[in-house]
């Protein structure tokens, strides 16, 4: 299974979403202003400027007590509109939940992935709809009803009833994610064997290096591919000068200890039967590119698809054969240069592979509690959740509740993983058979991707089509939020805990980066909106 | 304009309920139990043996998926095996562990789909495993799952049929077979404190021995309902060929004792007086493998055929089925002389390791002279691979013997007809016997 944080650059993702931000802004004001200038002559300019401070002085008088009202008035609504029936639900999961995932039990560390990831994915997928369906159709409704009328008639300012219904709905998708993550916290307890809980509900808090290879003749280079469909780790040659070497930044004693806690999970591969009865020889070497001081510590056999952890201790010792004497050596002293560790991984047994990718070696801190991991997962699904309900009420601003619906939850299957990774495809032409529109032609005309199409005008005009169309799916890919962020059951499923620059960072990020902008855009949405056309 | 009251449409729509009533009752209400009860489907049901309770045992949480998903099964099932592809590509073996187990709760009847995923974790998923023990436990995972087919199938004879197979020929004949077959007695799973599994070994038998249980279970189950993975002639004599596994699996772990010996005639049992006297239909009518001149005689008036015929289709059958070899070596092998002649050659070796070379000699020879006698009791067997190879290694060992001593060939030799009539061989034969001996 893969597991490959990437780390997030969030200076990089700051600039770019206010380059994005800023032209967005400015497309809008354009227009705005165009649209006021056709229709007011004039006076048009005046029209938009004044909108334009008196939302920003609405902005800026926003009163704390108010909006709570108008939060409170969202959740007796949501509750009116028996919203908590998803407990039900989600009762009815747990309750039968066992049923259909009980396999895997002589292993209980597959088995414990499978329940945290169900627990979690389960909470995500039932929220989703409620605050989903909340989001979009509170206001319309209340327009419908023109309950909207009694507010908008009081002190308060529609900036204010637009970030009340956002802070109402989150509060009460709040709720139901705190009972839901209870309940689920006390099921996974409940469904892992007492015996094995210490040792499967963990939080590992694992430090990543960068990883390179040298090839079988001891240059920089890549690993083998043994013909694995699955191109995720490459493979090292057993007993010649290939190696996997690790680059870990930031070890210093402080940070680590005396005992340096390495875990690997590392492939094998075969060529030959070998020792059956035993698996695959597996050696760590420190090195010290400065000083070329390279030393070896004791090899082990590996534990596919599990933890293997090994123990250093700061005092090392190797024979040293110029001295013909056994020498000792400081892990820190010695080996690690101005912080960076340096750790060269071989396979000892000839013609055999090893496999390996850059999360396969981690240096492993002290574990934290499995809630810690658990509770930042479902702050995961509580940003996510936030970012549905910024999302519903400002389609909601200015469409009705089946469109506002309809329009988030495209929002949300198209910022899932198959179908960025499918934009991502065609964007980055990957697609054989040319764009969509050619495609479409070729899928009539029973063409494979392979066969030429004729030059002519018919190939210019799917050609030109294609260009709009790809752009159109680029400003949709940059435009959509990316859901798979929020997604943090991989990490606790597989016992590590969630981290700040690869998981909780992005997510944070996206929810705000969408939340600001759209708050101005529901804002002057209900603004403008003639609230009497429902 | 509409003509009618609300009156009067409430009686047309009640009255078409009524009418549209009667035939969904016609056909699907359902059985009392009682035979010809129900509607149309149910009796249907009842006559083609299609109901849930008689293909196996029911399993609610497959019933309540099925009717939760309503007509949306086929979609859901695509998924998941678009998902169990997806898993196995990216090795994520616990999440495929519990997909392929939600398919079969939608498609618990659907046979290719318990053969497909029991081979894919019994084979290809064990092989991705370096360990051997880590393998053992997908091999019995493969095991498992399609016994649990079994309960859910309890008439299809494919599914027992594959059980034995992981049972017998998976864990008897990998190239892990030694351990694989000694972690079927002493699960290498500490919970099991040195004892067999007990889900798929309770009697805590050998592997082939509980497969020929299977493999009995397999014939019960065809005896009542067709199967479709090979001839039926073939498929009926697995029990007796588990039989023989197990008995040329000891002489494999190189026991040459009584016990082999009684393995071996238990074997020869099987074959003539179990598997020999099944019936088998051939184009030239009932055949019966160990026939008598009276049997085929009788068959043949039974099926209004001529005796020329009948004696043709046996003989076409026993040829298909290689049942005289079969029956032949089981007898040959079951002979306390055979079972000497094993144990000297296998000594001869043991003892040259140890560097005894005239004490090899000595007991190489006597084991040739046994071999040789078997040979002439039995002609056929000159033919077989393997009693040619025992014989020329045997050959190989004693002239290599004469050759470290540095002493010349006698002229003549036991088995020497052998090594003459199988020179084409001799370049293969000899290859194992360096690599086994470590000769350059």
């Amino acid at each position: 299974m893969s597991f490959d944080p990437a780390p997030y650059q969030v200076t990089a993702a700051i600039v770019q979403w206010a380059i994005t931000v800023a032209s967005f802004a400015l497309l809008a004001f354009s227009i705005c202003l165009i649209a006021a200038v056709l229709s007011a002559g004039s006076r048009g300019p005046a029209i938009v400027f004044g909108n334009l401070f008196s939302g920003l002085r609405d902005l800026a008088d926003l009163s704390a007590r108010r909006l709570w009202a108008l939060a409170q008035l969202t959740i007796r609504e949501a509750v009116r509109r028996r919203a908590l029936l998803v407990f039900v639900v989600f009762a009815i999961l747990f309750m039968f939940a066992g049923w259909f995932i009980t396999n895997s039990n002589d292993r209980p560390e597959l088995q414990t992935r499978v329940y945290v990831s169900f627990v979690l994915t389960a909470i995500s997928w039932l929220i989703l709809p409620v605050v989903l369906l909340l989001s979009c159709w509170g206001l319309p409704e209340d327009i419908k009803a023109r309950s909207l009328h009694t507010v908008v008639t009081k002190p308060a300012r529609r900036v204010e009833v637009v970030l009340g219904r956002m802070i109402g709905f989150i509060l009460v998708g709040t709720g139901v994610l705190v009972v839901m993550g209870v309940v689920g916290y006390i099921w996974i307890n409940r469904q892992v064997p007492t015996d094995v809980r210490q040792a499967y509900l963990i939080c590992r808090v694992p430090v990543y290096g960068q990883l390179s290879y040298l090839d079988r003749e001891g240059d920089p280079g890549s690993g083998v591919n043994t013909g694995d469909i699955w191109d995720f780790r490459s493979y090292v040659e057993g007993a010649k000068k290939a190696r996997g070497i690790w680059k870990f930044e930031g070890v210093t004693p402080e940070q680590v200890g005396d005992k340096l806690v390495l875990e690997s999970k590392f492939e094998a591969f075969r060529t030959h039967k070998g020792n059956m009865g035993t698996g695959l020889l597996v050696q760590y070497g420190f090195y010290n590119p400065t000083t070329d001081l390279r030393v070896k510590v004791p090899a082990f056999e590996i534990h596919e698809f599990s933890e293997n952890v090994q123990t250093i201790d700061r005092k090392l010792s190797q024979y040293d054969e110029v001295s013909k004497e056994m020498k000792s050596y400081d892990l820190y002293d010695d080996l690690v240069d101005n912080g960076t560790l340096t750790i060269e991984v071989q396979c000892l047994d000839a013609g055999q592979y090893l496999g390996m990718a850059r999360p396969d070696l981690f240096i492993r801190m002290p574990d934290r509690p499995f809630w810690v991991g658990y509770s930042k997962a479902l702050l995961g699904t509580w940003l996510m959740m936030a970012l549905i309900v910024v999302l519903g009420v400002t389609a909601s601003c200015f469409v009705k509740g089946p469109v506002a619906t309809l329009l988030v939850f495209t929002f949300v299957l198209l910022g899932n993983t198959d179908f960025r990774v499918l934009m991502e495809q065609m964007i980055g032409g990957e697609f054989k058979g040319g764009g969509p529109f050619e495609n479409w032609y070729r899928l009539i005309m029973h063409l494979n991707p392979q066969v030429a199409i004729e030059d002519g005008p018919l190939k210019v005009l799917m050609q030109s089509v294609d260009m709009l169309l790809l752009n159109f799916i680029w400003l949709m890919h940059q435009i959509i939020p990316d859901f798979t962020a929020f997604n943090m059951s991989p990490y606790v499923a597989n016992g590590f805990d969630v981290t700040w620059n690869t998981a909780l960072a992005p997510s944070l990020m996206t929810t705000l980066a969408f939340a600001i902008p759209c708050l101005f855009i529901g804002y002057f949405s209900l603004k403008l909106r003639e609230l009497e056309s429902k | 304009m509409n003509r009618f009251t609300s009156q009067q449409r409430k009686l047309v729509y009640l009255s078409a309920i009524v009418v549209l009533l009667i035939p969904i009752i016609w056909l699907g209400m359902p059985a009392t139990g009682e035979s010809g009860s129900g509607g149309k489907l149910a009796q249907l049901r009842q006559q083609y043996d299609l109901g849930e309770n008689t293909l196996g045992e029911i399993d609610p949480t497959s019933a309540t998926m099925t009717f939760m998903l309503l007509g949306l099964r086929g979609i859901a099932s695509n998924l998941l095996w678009i998902q169990a592809i997806e898993e196995k590509e990216t090795k994520n073996w616990a999440a495929l562990r519990t997909t392929v187990d939600s398919i079969v709760m939608l498609q618990p009847h659907y046979l290719e789909v318990w053969r497909f995923q029991g081979w894919n974790l019994a084979y290809n998923v064990s092989a991705e495993w370096d360990l051997v023990s880590d393998r053992y436990y997908w091999v019995k995972e493969g095991a498992k799952f399609y016994e649990k087919g079994t309960e859910r199938n309890s008439r299809a004879p494919e599914l027992y049929w594959e059980v034995g197979r992981v049972l017998g020929q998976k864990i008897g004949r990998s190239d892990e077979w030694r351990l694989f077959r000694k972690y079927f007695l002493d699960d290498p799973d500490p919970k099991f404190e040195g004892r067999p599994d007990p889900e798929l070994n309770p009697a805590g038998k050998d592997n082939y021995l509980a497969a020929k249980d299977v493999f009995y279970e397999a014939n019960k189950a065809e005896d009542n309902q067709v199967q479709h993975i090979m001839m039926r002639a073939l498929f009926r004599q697995y029990p007796a060929r588990s039989q023989l596994d197990y008995a040329d699996a000891l002489q494999r772990h190189d026991l040459f004792d009584e016990v082999t010996q009684v393995a071996w005639a238990e074997d020869f049992r099987d074959w003539p007086q179990n598997y020999g006297r099944m019936e088998f239909e051939s184009p030239g009518g009932t055949v019966v493998l160990e026939s008598t001149e009276d049997d085929i005689q009788r068959l043949a008036k039974k099926d209004n055929v001529d005796i020329d015929t009948k004696r043709h289709w046996t003989a076409r059958y026993q040829d298909t089925t290689n049942y005289r070899y079969w029956r032949t070596r089981a007898l040959a092998e079951s002979e306390p002389d055979t079972v000497a002649g094993h144990r000297e050659l296998f000594q001869g070796k043991t003892l040259f390791k140890e560097g005894k070379l005239d004490e090899a000699e000595v007991v190489l020879y006597s084991g040739m002279e046994k071999w040789q006698r078997l040979l002439q009791r039995y002609p056929e067997l000159t033919i077989e691979d393997e009693t040619v190879e025992i014989g020329l290694s045997a050959i190989l060992l004693w002239q290599y013997i004469h050759q470290l001593k540095g002493e010349p060939l006698p002229e003549t030799f036991p088995l020497q007809g052998l090594w003459l009539a199988h020179q084409n061989r001799l370049p293969e034969i000899q290859n194992m016997f360096n690599q086994e001996f470590g000769i350059r």
